[in-house]
Parts: C-alpha cells; structure tokens; sequence
C-alpha cells in the first residue's frame, strides 16, 4: 500500500447503511444539534489512553467489517486486516503511537552515504513458531514485499538493490536519497515473515485456515469465517517488556448501530469507531471511555477534470464559500474538526510544532466563512467571467450528501448555480480511473488517508503524473515533490513539505472539509490502547489492559 | 413419478434461466470490480490494472465469462470469492446456517402464532377478541421489520439485557438465545398475513354445508372445528406459509444487518457493492434454489392435506 494510502474502505459499508439505516441503523447519534456539544466536551484529545495496569485474560472488540484477508500483501486486505495484523506482524521499523517512527526489528538504521541506507537486524528476535528472526528471512521478505504484484512494491522506486552486508546487516542501495522510504519500512513495505511458513501455506497463505508467519507480541488464534477472529499472547515474545498486557482478544463485526449498543451494554470491551458520529451516543451514555487522536484522513471534494472547475480561481472562491463548520456539525456530530488541507494533523510525525504553525497560517479555507471571505468569493467569481454550472456527485450516504449540500450553497452564496447527481454507492470508487464517470461530476467527495506519516507522502499526490488529482500540472511543484523525498534532514523537508502544502492550497485540486480523527471507544475497565492512526501498524492490542 | 420429474426438470431449467439473467445482470450493474480488487488508486498503475484484469478474466466477453463459471458450476465448483480469496463454498458454508436458523424460527414463531391466532379469531367472529387480535396484527404488519428490530434491540437488549445485542453466539443453545430477537423481528409482518388467512378461510368453511350437515348429526363442535373446518381451511393456510418462507429467505438482509448477525444476507448486499460476481451469484441462486425447493415440500404436503388434489392430479 502505497505511500500514501488508500481510502481502502469506502464503498461497501456506506451501502448497508443506506439500505438499512433510513431509520437509524447506522446514524447512531440522537439529535445532533444538542448532544454534540456535550458528547464534544466529554471526548478525551490524547495519542494514547493512560496506561493498564493489570493483565487482562479476555476482550472482545469490534470491526466494522470482516477482514478480507489477513495476507497484509494482498491488494485487497483491507482497513481491519491492518488493524487486526498490526498486532501480530512487526515491521524493520516501527510507527509509535505518537506517529513517529522508531526501531523495529531493526535496531537501528543509518544513512551510511546519500545512496547506502544500513538497517542492523535485530539478533534476539524470533518468530511465533520459536524460530529466529534470520537474515534469509529478512531478505525473502523484502524480495516478496518489493516484487511486482504485491501490494507495497510502489514504495521501492528508488531502491536499486539491497543485499547483506554483514552477519546482521541489511543495505539498501538507492538510485537517490529517499527519506520516505524509511517512512513506508514502518509500514507494511517493511513487514518481516517467516518464509518456511509463507512458502509451506502457498495460495492459502492470508485466508481462515492459514498460521501467521510474523514475531508480534499477538499470535492469530483462529479465524472463523463469518464470526470472529481471536488473537491469543504470543509464548515468549522476544521483547518481554512490551509482551501483551490481554491474553486473548476476539475480534467481532456490525453495523455502527451494534457496534454501539454492544459497547454500552458490556458484551464488548472497545472498538475503533469508523463513522465517527455515532460515537457521540457512547460520549454521552456515561462508563465509555472516547478518545479521539490525531490521523491523516480528511474528508475532501476532488475536483474533475470536467470543466466546470478548472479555473483554480472558483475553486478558490468555492473553498473561502464552503461551510466546514456546518458539515462537521451535521454529518460528524461536530466530532471532526473543519481543516484546510488534504491530510491530517497525523502526518506531522516530525517537526511538529513547524506543520502546526503552517498549517494555522494556510489561507482560503475557513471554518466558517465571515463576510469578507464571501465578499473575496464574489470577486474571485466575478473576475472569472462566465463560467459553466458545477455539478457534485453523492451517492445518497449521509457524509457525502451533506458535503454535496454544503457545496450547492457555497455555489449559491457567491452567484455560482451547482447542482447534485447521485452515483450508486457501488460505482463511486470508479471515479478515480474511469474518466467517463468523471466527464459527469465537477467534484466527487471521498474520505482519503496515508500510511505514512509524512506530509510529503501525501503532497505527492500534486504531481502531473498524479493518479488522484487531475486540474493541477505545475513543472516548479513536480521538482519539489522529488526534493522533499530526497531531503533526509527532517527541518528541511518540513520545509519542501509546507512550500508544497502552500501551492497545493494555491491551486485547490481538492477542496478539503473535515478531518476525521482516529476515534476509540473503550469500556470502564480497560485502558491503554493509542487513540492515533497509529494503530494501522503499531501493536495497539498488546496494550490494552485492566485499568487501575 | 413423471410428475416428480417434469418439476425436476422445470427446476433445473429454471436455474439455467436465472442464474443466466442474474450473471447478466450482475455484469450490466454500473461499476467496476477493479476498484475493489486494487484498493488503493494510488496503485492502479497501467500494468497492474491489466494484470489483475487478465487474472480474473474481466475483459473476456459476457458468454465466455457466463460459460466458464457455468461449467464450474457443473464441476460442483462454485468459484472463488473476488474479495475473500476464499472458495465460495466455505463462505457460504459459514453463513448459511445462520440465515437457515433464523428462518427456521421465525416460521416456526409465526405459524404457531398467526396459525393460532387466526383460529380464535374465527371461533370468536365479530366479537372484542377477534377485532382486537386483527387490530394488534395488523398495526405490527405496518411497522417495517428493521423498526421493530431497532425497538427490539434498544428494549429488550439495552435496556433490560435479556438478550444480546449482536452476535450470532456458541453452540445450539447459544445460537437459539442470540436469534430470539431476530426471529421475532422477521416473523411480526407475517402474523397478520397469517391470522387472517387463518380467520377467512375457517368461516368460509364453517357455512359450508359439510359443516351444516355434521352438524345436523350431532357431532360435538370441537370435532366439527377440528376434522371439518380447519382440516379443510389447511390448503391455503399452508400455501401462504410456504410463500412467506420463500420470501423470508431472501429478506434476512436487513435483520441480519441491524443485530450484526454474518448470514447469507448481509453477504450478498456487500458482495454485491464489491462486486464480488462469485458469492452474489452463489447466493442468488441458493434463493431462486430455497423458494423453489419451499413450493415443491408445499406441493407435496398439499395431497396429504386434501385427498381430493391427489385425484386430480393423477386425473390430470
């Protein structure tokens, strides 16, 4: 998976929702006007919850959905089997809860020269089955996770080899320097098995009946297709001061609506909560624990290469117009936060406080539009000229429905006429590589993450040659985009990253609305799993514990 | 016997007919399952994209795809899901159990209910009892399954925790207690249906003169109700029955969906938006398959019912 993301969920929940949901099913909260403010003031804004205390000997959590597969190479392993295998599977380097990245099964990496990246392997590490993490596991691995097919081979461009280099040294030789890399090896580019296992189990490997081949402190148990998965405390994990605080946690699925009244009843102990509105009921109903953490995804309309927005100056106008406030208070239960750009605070995995200040000075994207960004509106408008009526396509699920709304009257507010089509949830994931859906929408609205937590491993996603955005060709950008992989000092490519953050806004590909933060619900007696996005690769249940 | 094998036949030739417009129009539905086999856009490079498209056959034309996965069919290979990677099989091994369970206990809820009801009704035409019982059915007739389901849950699973919220729990018992709610949520729009069924054809029978003439001779009313009336009002009660069992299988979706239950249901509608052709069509055939198999258990119940449907249909 890229290095960036994919918004690898999507269409297939919205859809049971709105068959189901007309009532409620999915929606969750109860009036959203009067229960956001409180359910607001009772969400904790952490990276992780306050630390267990004690073992816990069961658990039971909650997905949205099934996992596809638990084969993390896999194109279509989705959203949940990275959270279940982010336990179980560890990685050359690892994500912390605090979005930064740290030593894996690697103890540690250096550049040696610009082109020489030196990962030292780790000696004491060993698989589930007891077997030792060896170099000829490590090289496999990285043979599988680079070779064309599999789903993390875009993160090697500019590896030009790699090899052993000494008894416990692995050297990747690059075509240039690539900070971003480093990045994706915390990630599922860097995953680490064990090849006599992933060999012994062929086509079978990743589906119910397989064995993991990894070292995490979490074993697979059992996967019960249609059921549940259970993931047991692995037998002498190799890092016994991180060895899992649950014995065993069984995994679960529902709609937001099970999800929810599961949780307040106690039959389940927490839950990742992917629509965040619903969480607003369990912030309110009192012994649920909800906290929310920093992540990448945000909420945007991409802009089409239709023609209704190609002048870079509506779009502008659209973006100081649109309401951010207003649809996070009707579609998220004000549980988002309105945001100006494309990815979230989450990415700021270095130089923090630096993205934090340029992101508090980025222009055009109001939480709220006040009189003079209307009046600013207009006048873009007006200067303009004549332009054709914009079109926005929803599929009738609440999020998308209310951001197409929001546009309409943005569109309205500054003299502009748009109009909504509906596209059947089913075909709405089609916009990204099928032009003749998009000769039929201006704007498509979509919910977009990255793995990485890098702001340039999102911003290059502005490139010409990008496959997510089509109104935006800039030669100046396109060289940044190459620097800022190429920067290996953290303070200068924050430097490239926010110069590519300004242009990006400048120019408006996507019209950003709402950040969607990491959301965990988590009962009265358990405690320590992180609240950030953190937990697409870090070992989160290994945390979860007694609370004092 | 040749009337067993002319519906076999008829059977079969359905399954060709359906399972052929079902592959159609899974393939007419706007959509592409490109999107959900490489789910990062970010990935579907040009050689990707073909590579995948070449691995699931999705450039051959409509009849060279209907036709391999056909003639898999035949081999008693129902294919391998799109999505799960798993053979199609083994996924609906796991969930068609539950689907069955639930259906099982929901017809069994509302004939013993609606049967029931339907035959105090007619004994007590016209009087409070008798309205009220059309009343009471009727009105939870008109409320849609998934709001009785969602009041169900929030009573009887919030509040009270008599039942689980979701899940579809161990072993026999814990199956049985986990679809308590389900099935009762499924089985309240068919009460009325049955009840009145019940109700009409009873008094149709009991001014009928069969009924006038046991009567005259003296039998007790109880034998009367049992062996004249409701012996001959079984038919269209049993017809019914079987319809609304055919129809429930192919509606648990959204019951399924509301009390997180991982049935045939729910399946489908997911498969259907990833586009995952194996499973739906697995699935839509196991439906066309269950109601097919209901109508011929009712048609061969229907002799034993009523002596006189054998003769003529032997006569025919």
């Amino acid at each position: 998976m890229s290095t960036v993301s994919a918004r690898r969920r999507l269409a297939a929940g919205a859809a049971v929702c709105a068959i189901v949901a007309l009532a409620a099913a999915c929606g969750g909260a109860a009036d959203p006007s009067s229960s956001a403010a409180a359910a607001k003031k009772n969400v904790k804004l952490v990276d992780t919850t306050p630390a267990a205390t004690g073992q816990l000997d069961k658990a039971t959590w909650l997905l949205p959905k099934e996992p596809t597969n638990l084969d993390l190479s896999n194109d279509d392993a989705n959203d949940q089997s990275d959270l279940i295998m982010a336990n179980v599977c560890e990685r050359l380097n690892k994500l912390e809860p605090d979005m930064s990245v740290g030593p894996g099964l690697a103890s540690k990496y250096e550049w040696r020269t610009p082109t020489q990246l030196v990962f030292t392997i780790r000696e004491n590490a060993t698989f589930h089955d007891g077997a030792p993490v060896t170099m000829d596991d490590v090289l496999w691995s990285m043979k599988r996770n680079s070779t064309d097919g599999n789903s993390e081979s875009d993160e090697f461009p500019n590896v030009k080899s790699f090899a052993q280099t000494g008894p416990h040294e692995l050297t990747f030789t690059m075509k240039q320097p690539d900070a971003v890399f480093v990045e994706a090896l915390a990630g599922n580019a860097g995953l680490i098995q064990e090849r006599k296992v992933v060999e012994a189990q062929g086509k079978n490997f990743g589906t119910p009946s397989s064995t993991d081949a990894c070292s995490g402190p979490l074993t697979v148990g059992e996967w019960k297709s249609g059921e549940s998965v259970v993931l047991r405390k692995a037998d002498d994990y190799w890092d016994a001061a991180k060895a899992s605080k649950v014995d065993e946690i069984t995994f679960k699925w529902a709609q937001d609506d099970a999800i929810v009244n599961s949780l307040i009843t106690g039959s389940a102990q927490g839950a990742y909560i992917d629509n965040i509105a619903s969480a607003a009921r369990l912030a309110t109903s009192g012994g649920i624990t909800v906290s929310q953490g920093p992540d990448t995804r945000v909420w945007s309309l991409l802009v089409t290469e239709r023609g209704g927005l190609a002048d870079a100056d509506v779009r502008k106008a659209l973006s100081l117009a649109f309401d951010r406030d207003g649809v996070n208070r009707a579609a998220f239960a004000s549980l988002g936060q309105p945001w100006k750009e494309p990815v979230g605070s989450g990415a700021w995995g270095y130089e923090k406080q630096t993205f934090s200040d340029a992101y508090d000075k980025l222009a055009g994207s109001p939480a709220k539009p006040s009189e003079q960004d209307i009046a600013a509106a207009k006048k873009l408008v007006a200067d303009a000229g004549t332009t054709k009526p914009i079109v926005i396509a929803s599929d009738g699920s609440s999020i998308r429905n209310t951001l197409a709304n929001a546009l309409v009257d943005a569109a309205r507010k500054i003299g502009l006429t748009a109009s909504i089509t509906q596209i059947p949830t089913a075909q709405y994931g089609d916009f990204y590589d099928n032009p003749d859906l998009r000769a039929k929408a201006d704007l498509f609205a979509d919910d977009y993450y990255i793995s990485k937590t890098d702001p340039v491993g999102f911003y290059k996603n502005g490139a010409s040659t990008s496959e997510v955005q089509w109104v935006f060709k800039d030669p100046a950008y396109d060289k940044l985009v190459l620097d800022g992989r190429a920067a290996l000092d953290p303070a200068d490519r924050a430097q490239i990253a926010i110069e590519l953050a300004t242009r990006w806004a400048d120019a408006k590909p996507w019209i950003s609305a709402v950040q969607s933060p990491c959301t965990v619900a988590l009962a009265k007696d358990v405690t320590g799993v992180p609240a950030s996005g953190s937990v697409r690769y870090y070992p989160w249940a290994a945390d979860l514990g007694k609370k004092g | 016997m040749l009337a067993l094998l002319r519906r076999l036949g008829a059977m079969v030739l359905t399954l060709v007919v359906s399972s052929f417009v079902i592959f159609a129009g899974m393939y007419a539905a706007p959509g592409d399952p490109l999107t959900f086999l490489i789910k990062n856009p970010e990935d579907r490079t040009p050689d990707r994209v073909a590579a995948v498209r070449a691995e699931y056959h999705l450039d051959d034309s409509f009849l060279q795809q209907y036709l391999s996965w056909a003639k898999d069919v035949l081999h008693g290979d129902l294919g391998t899901s799109f999505v799960y990677k798993q053979p199609v099989a083994d996924l609906m091994g796991t969930r068609l159990p539950i689907t069955l369970t639930l259906v099982a206990m929901a017809a069994l809820m509302f004939i013993v209910i609606g049967v029931g009801l339907g035959i105090v009704s007619a004994l007590k035409r016209g009087s409070a009892v008798d309205s009220s019982i059309t009343g009471v059915t009727t009105f939870l007739t008109s409320i849609p399954n998934f709001v009785v389901a969602l009041v169900l849950v929030s009573v009887f699973a919030v509040q009270l925790r008599w039942f689980e919220v979701s899940g579809d729990g161990e072993g026999f018992a814990g199956r049985l207690y986990h679809l308590t709610l389900p099935s009762i949520a499924l089985a309240i729009g068919a009460l009325a249906v049955v009840s009145r069924v019940t109700r009409q054809t009873m008094v149709e029978q009991q001014s009928l003169e069969h009924v006038d003439v046991a009567r005259s001779f003296g039998l007790s009313s109880r034998k009367i109700i049992w062996r004249h009336v409701l012996r001959n009002s079984l038919g269209p009660v049993v017809t019914m029955c079987g319809l609304i069992i055919a129809s429930m299988l192919a509606g648990t979706v959204v019951i399924e969906s509301v009390f997180g239950l991982s049935g045939v249901g729910s399946m489908l509608v997911d498969s259907i938006n990833a586009h995952d052709f194996p499973v739906v069509q697995a699935i839509l055939l196991f439906m066309v398959v269950a109601y097919m198999t209901v109508t011929i258990v009712v048609d061969v119940l229907y002799p034993l019912i009523d002596p006189r449907t054998r003769e003529r249909s032997e006569a025919a």
